[in-house]
């Protein structure tokens, strides 16, 4: 039977917040992929997301704000049989995270990023986060706020992300099947989840999204992101539409796949080439004792131009 | 012989060619170096030096004033004049004589003023000429020699001064009466084998040797003593390999003096070998180095990788040690078995980025909010680094909780030679799990030791949170269960109390009574056991309570080693006698009188040994005497 990736922990999220949906689609998408509970783990970072972990059934690590990107990286590089979900808030990882977050593009360690997009810092009581637009007065601000927004989807190309993508936590069907695909792309994943917070987010509600989201390959029956091995030579030129796409925002928002590149190795894949036997015998399964219970590591052999 | 030695010249000039040189002739003829480099934050052209003391047995300290100083540039006679004392050598190219200090650019504004200031006191012209005039005045032996003639004599390819570095080497072996063949094997060693630079570098030592010899410089020559095997590292390279034995496999940095040279070692070496009859049995692995985007990214990283039954560490110095504060509470808090290696420089902020200081101890013990255990040791010398590596690996594995593991920088940039590894000495349980636990609870209560059965991302289900938590790892706010868990987490420091055995927590060097009774930690340990000898010479007795763990503390060994002491000195690299801190705070025990230094120089034995003496005396009535020794 498949694993049930659902708990009876107490969910204490806001009636009618967006969470509720992310929750659901990891859930399903996990169960729909045949993965047990010992197969992938969760790393969040702090903030009303932050608590995602603990309503799943299965390994998960409720890290610090901001730095749920290099716990989970430490993870995948340790044992990169593991999938790697990281679900955290928009403050988390492009606010005080944002460096762990252009870093990891260009690690691209094959993990994915689950953005809770709502605009503000949930946790905190409704401030800006870095995804709120200038001059968006949301309820819980007192003056309208002042500074530029971020753009997840395009910062997230440029970072350097090999697959990225936009979903909305009410278009549970879409987000599920963004979740699957991210949790088996190869490389590192992002998706920018559209979370209305209807306590503190009285601007960008459920109601405000669902007139404006579309999907971009309804849109256009032509649109195919995806780069495959042997097809370098689309990558800039899809990359560029990935990007004209992400600038769009406003009366229209487009959700779906932006850019799916298959052709930029892992860090897993790349630390292979170097380390012997990486991926193998990663970090995490190899044996450091002797069968005396000392060391079988021979320093005279192994640090011999040290010895004069 | 006793054989001190410094050898300067501009930063990127190859002084620590010159070096390896000097160490690996010595090594050939069967004698001990030990060293310790001396260098500005700054990659090319500033004044750098390293300080080497030859002996028959190992060195453990230096000592001023050296017996050579090797000058490559100008600037190396200036900053050296004061380190000269009755018969020491000063080797120079006679070129440098008329160069002036005004035109010396790259000596520090502040310290061209002392220099000046001592020159013009004593009446001296402020050039070279002038500065080895003062030294001579002061007992040294000027040794001008004309560099670029010897060799052209050499007939080498290429800019003289390339050679330079081999010139001075090659000069201060023969002084020291070192025949020329060990000489000319270490340069084969140093340019591993190249030929071409071999023949090159071979002809210029021969020069060197003639040159000396012919102008009567040549010391008389040095008996050959049995020759053994040894490892010649640095602290930085005792604790990669330490890490390494200790089964160490995942290892995080941000670049920083003086810790990255660790992690490059560890890059190096990212594929280990096997000792005999193991190569069968385990597969062939290595160890993943990961240079992370900061050093909050460090210390959290190598958490991750903690999870999954992986030894992770990360090194860093006091800036990167900063930012680590909050994943260090995480790891206490979460009971995540990290080491955390810190190199302590100079601070505070970025202070002296590449100099000495133990000033960082008060906050490694207190890094980051709130409270939570974790263990904080110290290591001495090059091979304690060796070992105490291994250790913090097993203490982070056994207790579950960050281990602060201190090495100065002096330490670091120590150069050893070190008689053998004991692969036998420290052992390494294997800690990795092969079946997942059912019903599993992270933080049972149900623990004598405070310890509980540790999980595994991939084999076990269980939840973390730096909230606190329940057993399951779950957020709690609960009041009981809070008093619980915070008592859990302590009860493991009691339990470390118990099993570490006391000696890998403070040490009694010399008698259980004695005249003075010296405290320190670090890498002053070297240089006061000299210092204790120098004593008993002229019939003073002293012992040494030697501290290597600070958290857990071992409060009843040190309450007992100084409730017996007649007069203790405390000796640190520090401003506030951190260590005394420490002790006053587990013990009560106040220590009034203390040797400190933070001018970010390394202690040599002569300015403890007369600072000790003038403490005991009674000739010096302050509380705190300061050492200035190093340029
Ligand atoms: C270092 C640090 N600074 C501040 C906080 C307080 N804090 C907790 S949650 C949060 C913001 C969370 O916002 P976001 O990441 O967007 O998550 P959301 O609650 O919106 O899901 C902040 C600032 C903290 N926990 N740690
Ligand atoms: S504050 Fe907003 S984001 Fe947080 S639980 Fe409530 S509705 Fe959801
Ligand atoms: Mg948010």
């Amino acid at each position: 039977m498949a694993h049930n990736f659902k708990n009876d922990v107490t969910v204490d999220w806001c009636p009618g917040c967006g969470d509720f949906g992310i929750l659901t689609s990891i859930t399903q998408a996990l169960a729909e992929l045949n993965l047990n509970g010992n197969d992938v783990v969760a790393i969040s970072g702090i903030g009303c997301s932050g608590k995602t972990p603990h309503y799943l059934n299965m390994g998960g690590v409720h890290t610090l704000h901001g730095r749920s990107i290099p716990f989970a990286t430490g993870v995948k590089l340790a044992n990169p049989n593991l999938k790697v979900i990281v679900p955290s808030g928009d403050g988390d990882m492009l606010g005080i995270g944002a460096g762990h977050f252009v870093a990891e593009g260009r690690r691209n360690t094959g993990l994915t990023l689950i953005i809770y997009d709502n605009e503000v810092y949930g946790l905190t009581k409704g401030q800006a986060a870095p995804t709120m637009q200038l001059g968006e007065q949301t309820k819980s601000l007192a003056r309208p706020n002042v500074f530029g927004k971020v753009n997840p989807i395009t910062l997230a190309l440029s970072s350097g992300y090999s697959f990225v993508a936009r979903g909305f936590s009410f278009d549970m069907k879409q987000l599920k099947d963004l979740i699957k695909m991210a949790v088996m792309h190869e490389g590192s994943a992002v998706i920018d989840v559209l979370q209305p917070c209807p306590t503190y987010n009285n601007v960008n509600t459920m109601e405000w999204y669902r007139q404006r989201v579309y999907k971009l390959e309804e849109e256009d029956k032509n649109w195919d992101p995806v780069i495959t091995p042997g097809n370098e030579n689309q990558a800039e030129e899809k990359f560029q539409k990935a990007y004209t796409k992400g600038m769009e925002w406003g009366d229209r928002i487009p959700t779906g796949v932006f850019y799916d590149n298959r052709t930029i190795p892992s860090f897993t894949k790349r630390l292979n080439e170097f380390v012997p036997n990486y991926l193998d015998y990663p970090p995490s399964q190899q044996i450091v004792t002797g069968k005396d219970g000392y060391t079988p590591v021979d320093p005279y052999g192994t640090f011999a131009e040290k010895l004069i | 012989m006793d054989l001190n030695v410094a050898i300067g010249g501009p930063q990127g000039g190859g002084i620590d060619t010159s070096s390896n040189m000097i160490n690996r002739a010595f090594a050939e003829a069967g004698y001990n170096v030990f060293g310790v480099r001396e260098y500005h934050s700054n990659i090319k052209g500033r004044h750098s030096y390293n300080h080497l003391r030859v002996n028959e047995e190992r060195p453990r300290s230096l000592r001023y004033p050296v017996d050579i100083i090797v000058a490559l540039d100008a600037d190396t006679i200036f900053e050296h004049l004061e380190d000269v004392g009755p018969g020491t050598k000063i080797i120079y190219d006679r070129s440098f004589e008329s160069s002036d200090l005004a035109q010396a650019r790259m000596i520090m504004r502040d310290t061209a003023r002392r220099i000046k200031e001592t020159l013009d006191g004593a009446k001296f012209p402020n050039t070279v000429k002038g500065a080895v005039d003062y030294m001579k005045s002061r007992g040294g032996i000027p040794m001008p020699i004309p560099f670029n003639d010897v060799v052209a004599s050499a007939n080498a390819e290429g800019p003289a001064a390339r050679y330079f570095n081999t010139l001075g080497s090659a000069v201060t072996l023969s002084i020291a009466g070192l025949d020329q063949k060990f000489t000319i094997e270490a340069i084969k060693q140093v340019f591993s084998n190249k030929e071409k630079v071999v023949a090159e570098n071979v002809r210029v030592v021969e020069a060197a040797y003639r040159y000396a010899s012919e102008n009567g410089l040549a010391g008389k020559p040095l008996k050959t003593l049995q020759k053994k095997k040894r490892f010649l590292i640095t602290g930085n390279d005792g604790s990669a390999i330490g890490k390494l034995m200790g089964g160490l496999r995942l290892q995080t940095y941000y670049p920083i003096t003086p810790a990255s040279d660790e992690s490059t070692i560890l890059e190096e070496h990212e594929e280990y070998s096997f000792i005999e009859g193991e190569k069968n049995r385990l597969k062939r692995g290595g160890v993943v180095v990961v240079q992370t985007e900061d050093e909050i990214s460090a210390v959290t990283m190598a958490q991750g990788a903690a999870l999954t039954g992986t030894r992770a560490s990360t090194a860093t110095s006091g800036p990167g040690f900063s930012l680590m504060a909050e994943g260090i509470g995480f790891a206490g808090m979460d009971e995540v078995p990290i080491v955390v290696t810190l190199y302590q420089r100079g601070g505070p902020s970025t202070g002296l980025p590449t100099r000495n200081g133990q000033s960082d101890l008060l906050f490694a013990l207190n890094t980051g909010h709130g409270e939570f255990p974790r263990i904080v040791l110290s290591s001495g010398d090059v091979e304690e680094c060796i070992y105490d590596a291994m250790k913090a690996l097993n203490y982070a594995q056994r207790y579950q909780l960050p281990v602060i593991h201190l090495i100065d920088k002096n330490l670091a940039n120590t150069t050893d030679m070190i008689p053998d590894i004991d692969t036998k000495r420290v052992p390494v349980p294997q800690t990795l799990k092969t079946v997942p636990s059912s019903d599993f609870h992270r933080y049972s209560l149900k623990t004598e030791t405070g310890i509980s059965e540790m999980g595994i991302l991939g084999k076990d289900i269980f939840w973390m949170t730096g909230d606190e938590h329940d057993e399951l790892g779950h957020v709690t706010e609960d009041t009981e269960m809070r008093d619980s868990q915070m008592r859990k987490r302590f009860k493991k420091l009691e339990t470390a109390l118990q099993e570490i055995p006391i000696n890998d927590q403070a040490i009694l060097y010399g008698p259980d009574k004695a005249d003075i009774t010296f405290v320190t930690w670090g890498s002053q340990k070297g240089p006061i056991l000299d210092v204790m000898e120098d004593l008993k010479k002229e019939g003073i007795s002293a012992n040494l309570l030697y501290l290597k763990m600070f958290l857990p503390f071992p409060s009843e060994f040190v309450k007992k080693v100084l409730g017996k002491a007649k007069l203790i000195i405390d000796v640190e690299s520090n401003m506030l006698a951190q260590a005394a801190m420490v002790i006053k705070l587990n013990t009560g025990i106040s220590i009034e009188k203390s040797i400190l230094k933070y001018n970010g120089r390394h202690m040599t034995e002569d300015e403890i040994l007369k600072a000790a003496k003038d403490i005991y005396s009674g000739k010096s009535k302050n509380e705190i005497e300061v050492l200035q020794n190093g340029a």
